[in-house]
């Protein structure tokens, strides 16, 4: 009993370790992004999405920073869960901004991982 | 056939210079508190200079960006979970009684950091957008403790229009060209200013004996000047003083698509009054946001050579859309949409009560003078791409003629009736048109105006506008000497507009 909770535990460690890869960002300036490659599969649907829509109104190293620092670049705000849902539904309600609730979501739950990821 | 060759010529050059703009690229604007914040244009308007909710509440917050202040500081900080907000190897605490937030930022700007707080991630303070954070508030020690802003916050509105009135000799005509200083900022989110500075305006008077006169400045004048003492010992409560327009109805006089056509309810006179809803006045204006979803406002109006003073009240309640604070409404997004996720109701009522006339102040003349007040419902509905405006004022002139009590001409009483309704349509951001009927019965007969507006933000700072007016009168006399008769005008204009 004690070897098997042993090995689990030994591999409990083991996913966490694997776990505590970084969200990776590629690229400089206008062009800066989430390196796709390192966006699980579960979630590259999601990335498609933010990745295609976001950039109407503004580029994705907005959201890379925002992400990586905590803090919305041009505000200077705090940028954790609750903000990131604020964002969604300010959005949501932007004229023009193309993006339905379900959209919205998507992107939401996209940003509170990476925010996980980042904070780990 | 020459009048027809130079309107086919006027009409192709109009729509050379409009279709010419519709392929200009994106660029960012620059005026004062794009300058000030380092944020979009489009952050606070719909199309220049429109505003979007969000520029009502930086204008109800008196020209502070959302969020900030020490209490909204406070607040989100609070809320942001520890781990997100990682302290820096190099940021060290604040230390010492008194104003956290400013040591906060003096230490920051003493370290060199760029308006960092003591608590914000190092990657940040190096981060492509050092700048920016922040709010732009990033600034040295000196100017913080002296409570001056980093940038000079003064930037330039002009105008450009070419109109067409059928009514006219001359019926196409460069009309008219206008430059303005505007000026605002805060200081220290204690007190806050505004300023718009008329430096030029065409005014054609000199033109007399020779067509190659260029039209000379009408004159300079100050529009706006006031100063805002923020929350006045730490309650809601703002005080403006200065010359302003006075807080009425829900949108200021600029807060509209079309440039050359103010919203007759706001814009009406009555016999030889003078007086219109949004004409700046010498004022003493409190006001504050209650509960986030209110706004209430009053003061007093202290006019030149008129010893007695003026009042008027506001107030205004928004269901729905982000408050008055910016903040977003709670919406559920693992629900299925609703209207009530699109919807923003913004209501609002107001009443002015006035003496005008002769001056009062004169010893041993009895003056001649018109009491008068306006009261007045706005109505703005929003819902994602749509948006209507309802505005209606009931007036009452007592002696709109201001009659001399020794001429034995009786003072005419008017009651008068003015109603608006917009309606607004987003096709793109920077795509708007919209389609307003007025009604306007003000004791001088009836007119009915039909204004088509497309509107379109080439750039964020520049704007075309392209209006038409159709107005009917009906038994109408322009002036209270004139007499009553029916006519019609039709004028287009279009503007260009730009900010810099």
């Amino acid at each position: 009993m004690r070897k098997h909770m042993l090995l689990i535990a030994l591999f409990t460690l083991v996913i966490a370790s694997v776990a505590d890869a970084r969200i990776m960002a590629k690229g400089r300036g206008a062009k800066m992004n989430f390196d796709p490659d390192s966006i699980p599969a579960q979630y590259k649907a999601q990335f498609d999405l933010m990745t295609r829509k976001c950039v109407k109104c503004h580029t994705m190293e907005r959201t890379v920073i925002a992400i990586q620092t905590g803090r919305a670049p041009i505000t200077g705000q705090p940028f954790e869960r609750q903000a990131v849902k604020a964002y969604g539904i300010k959005m949501l309600r932007k004229p023009d901004s193309n993006m339905n609730k379900q959209e919205i979501r998507d992107v939401v739950m996209l940003l509170n991982f990476l925010l996980g990821e980042n904070a780990k | 056939m020459k009048k027809r060759l130079i309107r086919s010529i006027s009409i192709a050059v109009i729509g050379g210079l409009a279709l010419s703009l519709l392929h200009v690229g994106k660029a960012s604007a620059i005026p004062a508190f794009t300058r000030a914040y380092k944020v979009e244009c489009s952050t606070c308007h719909t199309i220049y200079p429109e505003l979007n909710e969000y520029g009502e509440a930086f204008l109800k917050n008196s020209y502070v960006y959302f969020g900030k202040g020490k209490k909204a500081v406070r607040e989100k900080e609070a809320a942001a979970p520890a781990e997100i907000a990682k302290p820096a190897a190099a940021a060290t605490d604040v230390k010492g009684e008194g104003d956290a937030d400013k040591l906060s930022k003096l230490k920051a700007g003493a370290m060199g950091a760029s308006g960092a707080t003591a608590s914000e991630p190092a990657a940040e303070a190096t981060s492509p957008a050092n700048g920016a954070a922040g709010g732009g508030e990033a600034k040295s020690e000196g100017l913080l403790l002296a409570a001056i802003p980093e940038l000079l916050p003064i930037s330039f509105t002009a105008s450009v229009q070419g109109a067409y009135d059928h009514s006219q000799p001359n019926e196409f005509d460069l009309s008219s060209r206008v430059l303005k200083l505007n000026a605002g900022g805060n200081f220290r989110e204690k007190a806050s200013f505004f300023a718009t500075y008329v430096a030029y305006s065409e005014n054609t008077s000199n033109i007399t004996n020779t067509t190659s006169t260029t039209p000379a400045n009408n004159s300079t004048n100050i529009k706006e000047l006031y100063v805002i003492w923020r929350r006045a010992f730490d309650t809601p409560i703002n005080f403006r003083v200065g010359r302003m327009e006075p807080k009425l109805s829900l949108w200021k006089s600029s807060n509209k698509l079309s440039v050359t056509n103010s919203f007759a309810p706001y814009s009406y006179t009555v016999g030889v009054s003078e007086f219109t809803i949004q004409q700046p006045q010498d004022a003493l204006e409190a006001n504050a946001i209650l509960g986030n979803r209110f706004f209430v406002a009053g003061g007093v109006v202290n006019r030149k050579f008129q010893n007695a003073k003026e009042g008027y009240g506001h107030i205004s309640c928004k269901f729905g859309g982000a408050d008055y604070l910016a903040n977003e409404p709670e919406v559920d997004l693992a629900k299925e949409e609703s209207i009530f996720d699109f919807l923003t109701i913004t209501v609002g009522a107001y009443g002015y009560y006035g003496k005008n006339g002769t001056p009062n102040t004169t010893p041993g003349i009895t003056p001649i003078q018109n009491t008068y007040y306006r009261s007045g419902v706005d109505m703005d509905i929003l819902y994602k791409l749509f948006r209507l405006r309802l505005a209606g004022v009931l007036g009452d002139d007592d002696s709109s003629n201001l009659t001399a009590s020794l001429s034995n001409v009786a003072p005419v009483k008017v009651k008068s009736y003015v109603a608006a309704v917009e309606g607004e349509f987003t096709f793109l951001q920077n795509l708007i048109g919209a389609i307003r009927f007025e009604y306007q019965d003000d004791g001088r007969g009836l007119v009915r105006r039909y204004i088509p507006t497309l509107a379109y933000g080439p750039l964020e700072n520049v704007k075309v506008v392209l209006e038409y007016k159709h107005e009917v009168a009906t038994s109408y006399a322009s002036t209270p000497t004139s007499v009553a008769q029916d006519f019609t005008n039709r004028i287009g204009t279009l503007d260009v507009t730009f900010s810099f």
